[in-house]
């Protein structure tokens, strides 16, 4: 038995497909990132090294740091308005039951399963200033007078709304999930108590949920971080450099401007704001569960 | 009436008050996450003129059902639905396979660099996809993969893969000793054990990391459109991308495009509902 669990061969044979799609498609790019952060090719002709010279730029660029300011802004409405609004929208479903319980479910979800792609020229036609939903709505209300959402005061806030309105489903399962597992014995005593809805939210439901507010709270972060494809339709991230955001910033680099090697450079920085991001939140969390 | 009784009708009252706020907000947040779905359906039907009203939905003079044709034809609907379900679909074969093989390998088997190997596949989860577009590109460009299936099926089992495996370690590791020395006794080799009898016991989590792996990369097109540029592989958000370009004044037939684009997942998403609902929660709470 032992001889057959530590048949190197047969190891060798199981891992090698899952090793060889990390080597291609992963690793190799990124040595391949190192290399061109440090030379100033252009995406054609000659490729010069040039040492940390990109680098050098990358720290003083604003344009990055407007990338990263943005990723903040977008945590921050991530953990502050979506996700509250997704826990009690979570806890009201939880109390709800039958038929309908599912079916708001349902519903909360599906703009989720819906392509980045229609999502983001959707909202380019709710933005519109002539026939956009929006502006139809402020009408409604009473106000006159065309809102330009993509100027570059608003830009960013349109960004941030579309953002978290796609995203409101997928926190809010979550968060419906970690409800339901909490066991319904606490709901009855609390309720035999006599504890009111409030009291059961904040002594029951919350202090329970925090591992699920732990990881969803991580997934905010670094989704926030890497954040790309919704910017790229949407406003490009124009105007100037108001909704840029670092993934984007580093593709506008290397194919745009066609500074290939300065793309990389971001590129690199990028991957290991990352894994800094994500290895910290973790420690942050691992920490205080030993408290 | 008695003074017991009136507060009984009190409290009945406050409960109804209560379920009706609980209803009030259910709904209004159902209208904000839904009513932009609506609206794109109903402008859809509509023609371009009829868009600059001042209410909020329009009622056709006459359905354009025409702008669905339009859509459907010139967005080549047919071509990119059946690349994206080969792409997806074999992500999604092969995602399982390697995770459940590399699973088996890092968590049964016996061999100093097991840990280690399994935290670098599992480094993947930390790296941001559109860091390697620019690599990518000049890699697949060299080799000759630019514009064909492997430059999006590679990538998107590359990054489907660690979640997949941190899931699979898991389930395996709940799976008792007892069924695979029996197997052994019987004279089973591995290959056997792994695929005849821990892969059949592994048909909740398969489901989940199918979920999963198809949620991740049915809508995905910055690979895509960096990758590709002739039309024989590009998957169904391009319908959209290229129609906005083409169409750009005929408003109509870009909202029919959309709904249309849109359509197949939420038709599915409907349908298996239930399914999906515990995929993501599974996968998304232990991942």
């Amino acid at each position: 038995m032992k001889k057959l669990y530590s048949n190197k061969w047969v190891i060798f044979s199981l891992v090698l497909p899952g090793i060889l799609v990390f080597v291609f498609a992963i690793l190799a790019p990124i040595c391949l990132s190192v290399y061109y952060g440090f030379t100033d090719y252009s995406g054609m002709g000659e490729a010069n090294f040039i040492g940390l010279e990109n680098y050098k730029n990358l720290m003083h660029d604003s344009s990055f740091g407007r990338a990263l300011l943005n990723s903040l802004l977008l945590a921050i409405g991530f953990i502050c308005i979506q996700h509250p609004l997704a826990i009690v929208t979570a806890a009201v479903l939880d109390k709800l039951g039958g038929r309908a319980e599912g079916f708001f479910r349902c519903v909360y979800f599906i703009p989720n399963v819906i392509s980045v792609a229609v999502i983001a020229y959707l909202w380019k036609f709710i933005y519109n200033p002539d026939f956009g939903l929006l502006n139809n709505i402020l009408k409604a209300f009473g106000y006159e007078g065309k809102i330009n959402w993509f100027s570059p005061q608003m830009a960013i806030w349109s960004v941030l709304i579309v953002l978290i309105w796609h995203g409101f489903g997928w926190g809010m399962l979550i968060y419906y999930t970690g409800i339901k597992n909490i066991d319904p014995v606490l709901y009855e005593a609390a309720s035999i108590d006599g504890a009111d809805w409030k009291t059961t939210f904040f002594r029951i439901t919350l202090p329970l949920m925090k591992p699920v507010i732990q990881i969803n709270v991580t997934m905010a972060i670094i989704s926030a971080l890497k954040q790309m494809e919704t910017v790229y339709l949407l406003t490009g991230g124009g105007p100037g450099d108001t909704t840029q955001f670092a993934a984007n910033y580093l593709y506008q680099q290397a194919f745009k401007a066609f500074k290939y090697g300065y793309g990389n450079a971001i590129g690199v920085v990028f991957i290991l704001i990352c894994i800094l991001v994500t290895v910290g939140l973790n420690k942050i969390f691992q920490n205080k569960d030993i408290d | 009436m008695s003074k017991k009784e009136k507060t009984k009708v009190d409290s009945t009252l406050l409960q109804r008050i209560k379920k009706g706020c609980l209803w009030i907000v259910l709904i209004l947040v159902a209208v904000i996450q839904i009513f932009p779905l609506i609206w794109l359906v109903d402008f859809s039907l509509a023609s371009s003129t009829e868009m600059f009203t001042n209410g909020l939905l329009i009622i056709p003079e006459k359905i354009q059902w025409g702008n669905y044709v339009t859509a459907f034809v010139d967005g080549h609907f047919l071509l990119y639905l059946k690349n994206s379900i080969l792409i997806n679909g074999l992500a999604v074969i092969l995602v399982v396979l390697i995770s459940i093989m590399a699973a088996y390998a890092c968590r049964r088997m016996r061999w100093k660099l097991s840990g280690l190997v399994k935290t670098i596949l599992l480094l993947g989860m930390m790296i941001p996809i559109h860091a390697t577009l620019l690599p990518n590109y000049k890699i697949y460009n060299t080799i000759g993969l630019t514009d064909t299936l492997w430059a999006l099926l590679i990538p998107y089992v590359a990054f489907s893969l660690p979640q997949g495996l941190f899931l699979m370690t898991g389930f395996i590791d709940s799976i008792p000793w007892e069924l695979e020395e029996a197997a052994v006794m019987d004279g089973c080799g591995i290959y056997r054990i792994v695929f005849q009898i821990i892969t059949p016991m592994l048909k909740p989590s398969i489901a989940t990391v199918a979920i999963m792996t198809f949620l991740n990369n049915w809508n995905e097109f910055m690979m895509a459109s960096t990758y590709l540029s002739s039309e024989k592989w590009k998957t169904l958000p391009f319908s959209v991308l290229e129609f906005t370009g083409q169409y750009s004044s005929n408003y109509a037939v870009q909202f029919a495009v959309m709904a249309l684009t849109a359509a197949p997942a939420v038709i599915v998403y409907i349908i298996l509902n239930k399914h999906i609902t515990k995929g993501v929660a599974m996968g998304a709470v232990k991942g």
